[in-house]
């Protein structure tokens, strides 16, 4: 027993001191994974972590990051609680420098609080709720856009191409919002209709449906009565499946514009066929891109393939790919610490302009932490896939009106 | 007008579909006297039986129902006879624990086995339609719709017309006299729920051309069919299927002219309204079928 005392008072006193000579274990530099990599959004939680562990694989084959290999501390997010606690791990046990993550909202908004508390950098590389970087938390800092980015991108679109198109001004442009009435659907929708404010359009009714039905043609008949130019619509997998295939047995013909969600999925074009055609959709950077907006994008799908003998499942790796670099750029010049202040500055100083990156997104952090040349892109499915249209330094083709 | 007859149809066409999911519940709840919160999960795995019929085998749908519908009838007995039986005495409460586990355990083997994917079935005659006067129909619901009503009218006969439909309904009005007048209540408790998950599993493959399928695909219907199945009556058969229009209509007008988000808030009021006017069901066979495992 005594024995044993004098070991863990050994352990105990002169451990922490090697640690903190750095002599012998400072070759590695361990950054916290926090991703939900099992339960319900292990899907795409997965494909988030692989995009970061793309870039910690290249950036180590270069000789990693101030001379040391970058190693994941990897954790589960797997619900909300699991979230909050794997953050504190993480900084109480592990002493990571930074931690990355997370793929979903609710996640991230536990874990950057814990972080927040204990004045450790959170750098959020997949999550979208306007809420992360609003919190006036000043060691978190998200690299990806935010829910309203995404609205902004599409009144933008609406703005500048569709009204000229249809001949008209901004202002004279009608837009409907149909959208699933959980919190997902209800915020984005909010989000829209500050951003149509913004850009002087106007919203000609907003239609709330709940997602588990098997009849959405109420809304259908309401939008043929309201009678928009454009129908922006906020749904899930299988209720953006079910008002598309209404809309065309309905014959509404009146364009719908997605919001990321169920609009990007391959199940999406599988289960409408053809009818898929011509469907507007606005989300994080995908495959079907111009390589010039996009430096480093091929070289991504090279390196994901070589990792995980597959390809790519969605842009969610591409984002985190993106960002996991950003930070390895902010913790060179920091020599790989993340005291916050340090962190700050070095991240303050980051200038990357708009297509310069594998995402083709700018880097510029603002005071809220908050990278502001994240912006989503406009897709157009055509021909089965969904390609980007606009902006037009990002397209492969040039965007068509909708039938 | 056109307006107006179009809602009208839309909503008996998706009405016709939800009086079939709420005949097979009556037959189970309004026979069997069991509150089966697994009702919607049945039709889950009737969706997914259909659609994997589809993938593997190439099958239409629709003729799947010649694998599916007899899977059903096996399933629903095995049920009752493992599940339900051995607590058929028991308190309500013990029969809500039972099926609300078997619910969550039929969920979580679809999300195991499957994953939580929305998948559909794609057929050329997914997204027909045609015009009648400017009113346009939906081929694939027309089916729903019209399947559902030859199905219902088999029932109506089989019920009426045979020796075993008689001693089924004799179980409805009072099953204690049933059982003193002969008539084997355990085993035609068995073929009730059996028929009860054909029925809804045939509510299911009438959905799969125009719904996708995934994990808790059922869990609303089986909520709108205790409504349907309380609103017509406990046990009668013709109650349910004009409840089950009526909800259908409901849901279309309350939808187009008040407000989508609504449509379910509607006839949940209409049903809080006739279960206090009226709470033995606007076609219910009157006293002691209101208050059904409740007690």
């Amino acid at each position: 027993m005594k024995k044993h005392f004098v070991v863990l008072a050994f352990a105990l006193l002169v451990a922490p001191a090697l640690l903190g000579t750095g002599s012998v274990l400072a070759k590695n530099l361990e950054i916290g994974a926090l991703y939900p990599r099992s339960g319900a959004l292990a899907l795409l939680g997965e494909e988030s972590w692989r995009g970061a562990e793309v870039a910690r694989l290249e950036i180590n084959k270069k000789g990693g990051v101030a001379g040391m290999q970058v190693v994941f501390v990897n954790a589960d997010g797997h619900d909300v609680a699991a979230a909050r606690s794997e953050a504190e791990r993480l900084v109480e046990q592990n002493k990571v420098a930074v931690i990355i993550g997370s793929y979903a909202s609710s996640r991230s908004m536990a874990a950057t609080e814990v972080a927040a508390r204990k004045n450790q950098i959170y750098f959020e590389l997949g999550a979208i709720a306007n809420a992360i970087t609003e919190r006036g938390y000043q060691t978190v800092y998200r690299t990806c856009a935010t829910a309203f980015n995404f609205s902004k991108s599409q009144a933008k679109f609406l703005a500048e191409w569709m009204a000229p198109q249809l001949n008209k001004k901004p202002s004279e442009l009608k837009v409907s919002v149909a959208h699933e009435d959980s919190d997902y659907g209800t915020s984005v929708a909010d989000s829209f209709k500050n951003a149509a404010k913004e850009y002087g359009i106007q919203i000609v009714s907003v239609e709330p449906y709940a997602a588990n039905t098997a009849d959405l043609s109420p809304v259908i008949f309401r939008l043929k009565k309201t009678a928009p130019d454009v129908i922006i619509a906020v749904s899930y997998a299988q209720d953006a499946i079910l008002l598309s295939r209404q809309a065309s047995e309905l014959r509404l013909g009146i364009p719908l514009f997605g919001t990321g969600g169920g609009h990007s999925l391959k199940s999406f074009q599988e289960a409408l066929g053809d009818k898929v055609e011509g469907v507007l959709n606005v989300d994080f950077t995908q495959y079907e891109v111009n390589s010039v907006f996009t430096p480093g994008l091929k070289e991504f799908v090279g390196l994901y393939k070589q990792a995980f003998n597959e390809e790519p499942k969605s842009g969610h790796s591409l984002a985190n790919y993106m960002g996991a670099k950003v930070l390895f750029d902010i913790l060179t010049k920091t020599g790989g610490s993340g005291e916050a202040g340090a962190f700050r500055k070095a991240a303050m100083s980051l200038d990357i302009p708009e297509g310069a990156t594998s995402t083709g997104w700018g880097v510029k952090f603002d005071e809220k932490g908050q990278n502001i040349r994240a912006n989503p892109l406009i897709m157009q499915w055509r021909s089965g896939k969904l390609v980007t249209v606009w902006p037009k330094a990002a397209a492969v083709v040039d965007p068509v009106l909708p039938k | 007008m056109e307006l107006i007859v179009q809602v009208l149809v839309s909503g008996l066409l998706i009405g016709g579909v939800y009086a079939l999911i709420s005949i097979g519940l009556n037959l189970i709840f309004g026979v069997v006297r069991i509150i089966n919160f697994a009702h919607g999960d049945f039709l889950m795995v009737a969706m997914y039986a259909a659609f994997w019929l589809h993938i593997l085998a190439g099958a239409d749908p629709y003729l799947s129902a010649l694998i599916v519908l007899p899977g059903l009838f096996l399933f629903g007995m095995l049920v009752q006879r493992v599940i339900v039986q051995p607590i058929q005495e028991a308190s309500a409460n013990m029969q809500i624990f039972a099926t609300v586990a078997l619910s969550l355990i039929l969920q979580n083997l679809a999300l195991i086995f499957w994953k939580g994917d929305f998948r559909t079935v794609q057929m050329p005659y997914a997204m027909l339609t045609f015009d009648v006067m400017h009113i346009i129909v939906s081929v694939s619901r027309l089916i729903a719709f019209l399947v559902a009503l030859a199905s219902i009218l088999l029932l109506f006969a089989f019920l009426k017309y045979t020796f075993t439909g008689k001693a089924l309904r004799a179980i409805v009005e009072d099953n204690t006299v049933a059982r003193m007048m002969g008539i084997k209540v355990e085993r035609l408790y068995l073929l009730a729920f059996g028929l009860g998950a054909a029925f809804t599993g045939l509510g299911g493959i009438l959905l799969i051309p125009f719904s996708a399928v995934y994990p808790t695909v059922g869990a609303p219907f089986t909520l709108l069919a205790f409504i349907v199945v309380v609103l017509g009556g406990m046990g009668s058969m013709g109650g349910t299927f004009s409840a089950g229009l009526f909800i259908g209509v409901v849901e279309a007008f309350g939808g187009t002219f008040v407000s989508p988000a609504l449509k379910e808030a509607i006839y949940f009021g209409i049903f809080i309204l006739v279960l206090l006017v009226r709470p033995q069901g606007i076609f219910g066979k009157g006293k002691g079928t209101e208050e059904i495992g409740l007690k």
